[in-house]
């Protein structure tokens, strides 16, 4: 069926979706991206913290799998590779290079790769580290000349190049001048060839003194400003993670645009999504014969003649009030083309003006682009700084991009947030918020009950503060996702049976049940009487149930022949329900290709309209 | 609708009453043709030549005739209402074409169901009626629940019940200069009886005046659907169930209707067949049947067989239809910014059960009162997504209800980090933040109005989307008078979307000042992007000296090579150069084919080399089109090149097409091109973004509309 689907459907998704512009991620055009982790393995790391906190090892392997899967799931065409230095073995693509051991060389991610990660996690992967690696002497100089030739034996283009450096010594070479000169050179080799360098200092007992020689080595931070050297070292898991997580998604503007104030004063920014709904990827089609991948081609052809159609030789047309209306392919286009793409300012309105329900799709963040227009940064931070002061958003007009009719949109302005360790939570700029048109509100016919009492509605608030909790937008996975990768981690590596995963959005019943204590009951007898069951069907619902026995649960819907006909002429044919209409398919042997009410519609005018 | 004599009657440079009903007319059905609402409708004439009804007799029911009867309206009843009705020269008593309306109704809705029934009379009242039978019509009118709206060519004022009509003649109105005849008198004071009888409060209201009902009518109709009430269960705990109702509040609506592809020369659509094939990434391409393939799925650089059965089986499953509160927050924790879905619900107690509403109630105004939120597990279906989401508490006047919108889950959420703003370079002065001071206080969209209201000047939900009708008036101009090119855009459209006029001369001033303090100046671009043949180093440097040295000595076709007689067809060797010299001897189309062709077959066999190559011809193509001034070919040929980029793969060789700057030949290199300068470079850009879109197959996560769709 789905083949079939696939077969017919094309006729009609020739349009456009429009909400395509939330979306970001993975950017074919300008290659790929990737990351080195580039890992101390001497003995320093591997000392547990006090009262049974992993080693710092032990957390940077944590981090390193969560960004490998993390990968897979997002983005696995991006590269990854896992070297270590101050090993005792070496393994290097041309062993010319001593302590220096290539765990993953630069490649896409898959799992057996995560499993052999894995391996290297807690006291067991200590144990397996020191076997095959060991820990030996040091020359960062070394390590960082191999991840060059890791870099310059890819022959794919790479756009966006990082390495991160995982440490807790902050004079690897003890003094030693000439490594540190070595070390300081290579470093600036690759900073030249495009790499970006991070280091995620890790804690050690005397604290970490950047300035001592990692200073150098590191690549500046973009804003020049000192706030990358202020920060202090990791101590915790969930900080390294949030560390490296900032560092390892390349920001990319999905559209750079001018902001228009008026009389020509524009403004350039880049506009990024800051959440897209992750779905679980398509499948792809393989020969069932040799699992090989196969490519699908479409063309359009002739009915008659069979001969290809060129895009001058077809046209797109849509019916109403039972007339077709044909338009030429560039005139469809240009219906949605009502100006160039901009963010035109229309005014300010003040912040309480933003309504809850008016709410159409994720919103996107907007950050100034310097190096486009430049002045951009001084008005846009003067705007961000009135608008906050005042108390309002900006109330725009946005063309995204070409040929994308114009919706309204607030400028909702974010000041930057850091937490305690100088780490950035909220980056200043404006959230984008999407507003929708009269279309999209829907008129309801609002139900008014009667409404609690006082003293009802103060048992609630005891049962809300005792089940109160701290959101945290981070703390819920996708059970679908989750599922459907464990699934295929089990089905690539041979597993009996995928990981079970925990489904984060159940509610934890016991928990909550256990805090509520007899508080539920006491509020259920205060709003529910004796006999009242919630469960209960409506008394309307039963009675249909009872009248058709419950045997006939279809009953057999069936219009004759005439009247049927007398719907098409009339183009009434939406009057009838869906069950009617798809026996009405099959009496006159239409075959349908979906089972909206639209297709079944259009599948009979088809066969029985004029 | 009165065709009678008197309707054509109207002072010197005013539109006759009859031009004006016939407009209203056709506004109506165009709106209902757009919004392919099931209403039916039915034409009754009344002043007619002929008579034809179905209770004519003897004298009686005289020059009223049914035009069409009750059904669905569609374009070929505008046509009528354009061609066919004319002004005649009867006259026919406006209260007998009522009653024949009513009869209409009733005989022709027998075994329908309707929600509503309105008789709308368009009439200038000039004919006297016979107010017989005035009561037993009210009466009947009353029992069938028939709504009643008259539109007349001046406007009734509740208060100028007693006033005389003569000065009537207020701007915006005229068709009421000359002031009410007696029988018009007569007739609006029947009208009032009615229309007071029937709704003693309120009655007038649905008496319109022509003018007052073409404003109204100017836009098309905005999308309304049905609400889908979503019962379900909100759960806390496993021992505080509470019956609900969820209705979709508000969501991006999108048109229903794709286009679809028909034969440019037939109009058909059965001539256009689309067909998709798969095949092996071999050398011959062979074709596979769509039964031979399997689906898989990538585990990062793995591809994992898995066919539908297993996935079946081992997909994530959950028990379905649920509201669970999870636990609950402080509402400033739930970012208006993380809001997710495209979607909000209202959830309210189900009307039937008063229990329900007050525990709900209780439940909201806690929430309210504790300005808290509810973190729920939200599953539309057994078959749909589960979701995270908040609830949040929302009073009103009128009703109490709670606001669900999806939040992201972990997976989703991308965090970047941004340079500070706080950076002395980039700080800006005092006197900087003061002209951002006036600018924002000089374009305040909200102030308040003389009684010390907020009055907000442009509310955006209160606007139609343009797109929609945009694309409703191409469609019905191109209906209605085919062959001609599509209209500009209306300007009351144009308008809505623009600045309100009194911001718009408050902001000029403040806005120059900004732009004296904030120094702007755009940035060159320099492109360092390397161009393909730069990456593919050694490979490609052959062609590139071989470019260089066509550039060089571009005169290198000429006679002597044609005399050879030696290219007579576009090889595969050197398609560029063959194709170059053989432009000198045969025409452009025929020459083009073959380039294509020969272009096709080489990004067929996707490789880096015959990209290459691929790209000489493209670029040769270019080359000769704007010499030969015929830009026609080229540009649409690269368009539908661009168009199949996604379906065949061809990314890799896109990027080098980007890279190598390779556009549309735009109006100031061509003259005739359709494309401006601005477009021929936006060609490359805006592909980015396409792609972007194309990567997410969208999920089925069946929803209230789908249900919508079934019923």
């Amino acid at each position: 069926m789905a083949d079939w689907n696939a077969f017919f459907k094309g006729d009609e998704d020739d349009e456009e979706p429009e909400d395509g512009e939330q979306s970001g991620g993975d950017y074919k055009i300008t290659g790929r991206d990737s990351l080195v982790f580039l890992v101390d393995a001497s003995k320093e790391m591997f000392i547990k913290g006090e009262d049974g906190e992993p080693s710092n090892f032990d957390m940077t392997m944590q981090v390193v799998r969560s960004v490998y899967t993390s990968k897979i799931i997002s983005s696995y065409r991006d590269l990854i590779a896992l070297v270590f230095y101050g090993t005792e073995q070496s393994k290097n693509p041309r062993n010319s290079f001593k302590h220096v051991y290539v765990y993953h060389d630069l490649d896409e991610p898959g799992a057996k790769r995560v499993q052999e990660v894995d391996a290297l996690r807690g006291p067991k992967g200590a144990q397996l580290a020191a076997e095959t690696m060991g820990s030996g002497e040091t020359s960062l100089g070394d390590a960082l000349w191999c991840c060059a030739n890791l870099y310059s034996d890819i022959k794919l283009r790479l756009s966006h190049k990082r390495l991160m450096l995982f440490t807790c010594r902050d004079d690897p070479h003890g003094g030693d001048s000439v490594k540190n000169r070595q070390a300081r050179t290579k470093a600036g080799d690759l900073k030249e060839t495009g790499v970006v360098i991070d280091l995620m200092h890790l804690m050690k007992p005397e604290g970490f003194d950047v300035s001592l020689f990692f200073r150098d080595i590191i690549s500046p931070p973009e804003d020049e400003s000192e706030l990358g050297l202020q920060l202090s070292p990791c101590e915790k898991l969930d900080d390294l993670q949030k560390r490296v997580r900032a560092k390892e998604q390349k920001k990319r503007a999905m559209a750079r645009l001018s902001l228009c104030l008026g009389n020509d004063v524009k403004i350039a920014v880049g506009i990024f999504a800051t959440a897209v709904q992750a779905r679980r990827p398509g499948a792809i089609k393989l020969y069932r014969e040799t699992n090989e991948q196969v490519r699908s081609k479409t063309r359009i052809f002739h009915t008659q003649t069979g001969s290809l159609l060129l895009p001058s030789e077809i046209k797109k047309a849509q019916v109403y009030g039972k007339k077709q209306i044909v338009l030429e392919k560039d005139e469809v286009d240009s219906l949605k083309k009502f100006g160039d793409p901009e963010l035109y300012l229309i005014g300010f309105k003040p912040m309480e003006k933003l309504k809850v329900h008016h709410h159409i799709r994720p919103s996107v963040f907007i950050y100034p682009e310097e190096d486009e227009v430049k002045g951009s940064s001084c008005l846009f931070s003067a705007l961000l700084k009135k608008c906050v002061e005042k108390n309002v958003f900006v109330l725009c007009r946005c063309i995204a991009r070409r040929n994308y009719p114009p919706r309204f949109v607030a400028l909702v302005p974010q000041e930057e947030q850091l937490d305690q360790g100088n780490v950035q939570v909220t980056p200043p700029g404006f959230n984008v918020i999407y507003l929708p048109y009269a279309d999209d509100m829907r008129t309801l016919d609002t139900p008014q009950g009667p409404c609690a009492s006082q003293t009802q509605v103060d048992k609630m608030k005891e049962i809300v503060t005792k089940l109160r909790f701290k959101y945290r937008s981070d703390a819920f996975e996708n059970p679908v996702i989750q599922q459907h990768f464990r699934n295929l981690e089990a089905l690539a590596l041979d597993m009996p049976a995928p990981e079970e995963t925990e489904d984060l959005i159940m509610p934890k019943m016991d928990q909550m049940d256990k805090r509520l204590g007899i508080l539920a009951d006491e509020f259920r007898m205060m709003v529910y009487p004796d006999n009242y069951n919630p469960d209960a069907k409506p008394a309307a619902k039963r009675k249909t149930d009872a009248n058709s026995g419950g045997a006939e649960k279809k009953p057999k819907v069936e219009v004759p022949e005439d009247e049927l006909r007398a719907h098409v002429n009339n183009g009434t044919l939406g009057k009838l329900t869906v069950p009617v209409l798809k026996e009405a398919c099959k009496q006159f042997g239409v075959r349908t290709t979906g089972t909206k009410k639209q297709d079944l519609i259009d599948a009979l005018l088809a066969k029985l309209g004029p | 609708m009165d065709v009678g004599f008197s309707m054509s009657n109207s002072a010197p440079g005013e539109e006759p009453p009859f031009e004006l009903a016939k407009k209203v007319m056709q506004k109506f059905v165009q709106r209902q043709v757009f919004a392919e609402t099931k209403d039916e409708l039915a034409l009754v004439l009344f002043g007619t030549d002929r008579t034809k009804n179905s209770l004519q007799q003897d004298d009686q029911y005289q020059h009223i005739s049914v035009h069409r009867h009750l059904m669905m309206p569609d374009f070929d009843l505008l046509e009528e209402i354009a061609n066919q009705i004319q002004p005649e020269n009867q006259q026919a008593d406006w209260l007998d074409a009522l009653v024949v309306c009513m009869d209409l109704l009733q005989t022709e809705t027998k075994g329908k169901k309707f929600e509503r029934l309105i008789i709308a009379v368009l009439t200038d009242l000039c004919t006297p009626a016979s107010s017989d039978n005035l009561d037993i019509i009210i009466g009947n009118l009353k029992k069938s629940g028939i709504t009643l709206q008259f539109f007349l060519p001046f406007p009734v004022d509740e208060e100028d019940e007693e006033s005389d009509s003569g000065d009537r003649g207020a701007p915006g109105h005229p068709g009421t200069g000359k002031g009410l005849s007696r029988e018009q008198q007569q007739g609006l004071d029947t009208v009032k009886h009615i229309m007071l009888s029937l709704d003693e409060e309120d009655g007038l209201e649905e008496v319109y005046s022509f003018r007052n009902a073409l404003e109204q009518l100017y836009m098309f109709k905005r999308i309304e659907r049905k609400p889908m009430a979503w019962p379900c269960q909100l759960t806390i705990g496993s021992s505080l169930p509470i019956r609900i109702v969820g209705y979709k509040a508000s969501t991006e609506e999108k048109l229903k209707k794709m286009w679809f592809t028909v034969d440019a020369q037939s109009n058909q659509k059965d001539d256009v067949k689309k067909e998709t094939v798969y095949c092996l990434d071999d050398d011959n391409e062979t074709e596979v049947q769509a039964d031979d393939t399997i689906q898989g799925f990538r585990y990062g650089s793995d591809i994992v067989p898995f066919s539908k059965v297993d996935q079946d089986q081992m997909k994530y499953r959950h028990d379905g239809k649920c509201f669970a509160v999870l636990g609950f927050t402080k509402q400033n924790l739930v970012q208006r910014h993380q809001f997710m879905g495209n979607q909000v619900l209202k959830i309210f107690a189900p009307k039937d059960d008063e229990h329900a509403a007050v525990a709900l109630s209780a439940l909201i105004r806690a929430l309210d009162q504790l300005n808290m939120a509810a973190i729920v597990r939200y599953a539309y279906n057994k078959s749909s997504n589960p979701q995270v989401g908040a609830a949040f508490p929302c009073i009103k006047q009128d009703y109490e209800c709670l606001l669900y919108i999806q939040l992201p889950f972990t997976e989703d959420l991308r965090q970047f980090a941004f340079p500070s703003l706080e950076n002395k370079k980039l700080t800006p002065s005092e006197t900087q933040l003061s002209a951002m001071d006036s600018l924002i206080d000089s374009m305040m969209l909200v102030e308040e109005d003389e009684n010390g209201e907020p009055k907000d000047m442009l509310k955006v939900h209160h606007i139609p989307n343009p797109a929609f009708q945009r694309h409703f008036q191409c469609l019905h101009h191109r209906a209605v008078s085919p062959g001609t090119p599509l209209p500009p855009m209306e300007a009351w459209l144009k308008a809505a979307l623009e600045r309100p006029e009194v911001i718009n001369q408050r902001c000029q001033a403040p806005l120059n000042e900004l732009k004296k303090k904030f120094p702007l100046t755009e940035v060159e671009k320099k492109k360092t992007k390397k161009t393909s043949a730069q990456i593919f180093g050694k490979e490609s440097e052959e062609t590139d000296a071989k470019k260089a040295k066509r550039d060089e000595d571009d005169e290198e076709y000429n006679l002597a090579d044609i005399a050879e007689g030696s290219v007579t067809s576009v090889g595969s060797v050197d398609p560029a150069r063959d194709f170059c010299t053989l432009i000198r001897q045969k025409t452009l189309p025929f020459v083009c084919q073959q380039l294509t062709h020969r272009i096709e077959q080489l990004l067929s066999n996707k490789n880096t080399h015959y990209y290459m190559k691929s790209i000489t011809c493209i670029q040769a193509f270019r080359e000769q089109s704007v010499k030969l001034g015929n830009a026609e070919l080229y540009n649409s040929y690269l368009l539908s090149l661009k168009r199949s980029i996604p379906n065949r793969g061809l990314e890799v060789f896109w990027d080098l097409l980007v890279q190598d700057r390779v556009t549309l030949i735009s109006r100031d290199e061509v003259e005739g091109s359709t494309i401006s300068k601005q477009e021929s470079n936006q060609f490359l850009v805006a592909e980015e973004k396409e792609e972007e879109m194309a990567s997410p197959t969208a999920e089925d996560t069946g929803d209230m509309d789908d249900l919508l769709d079934m019923m």
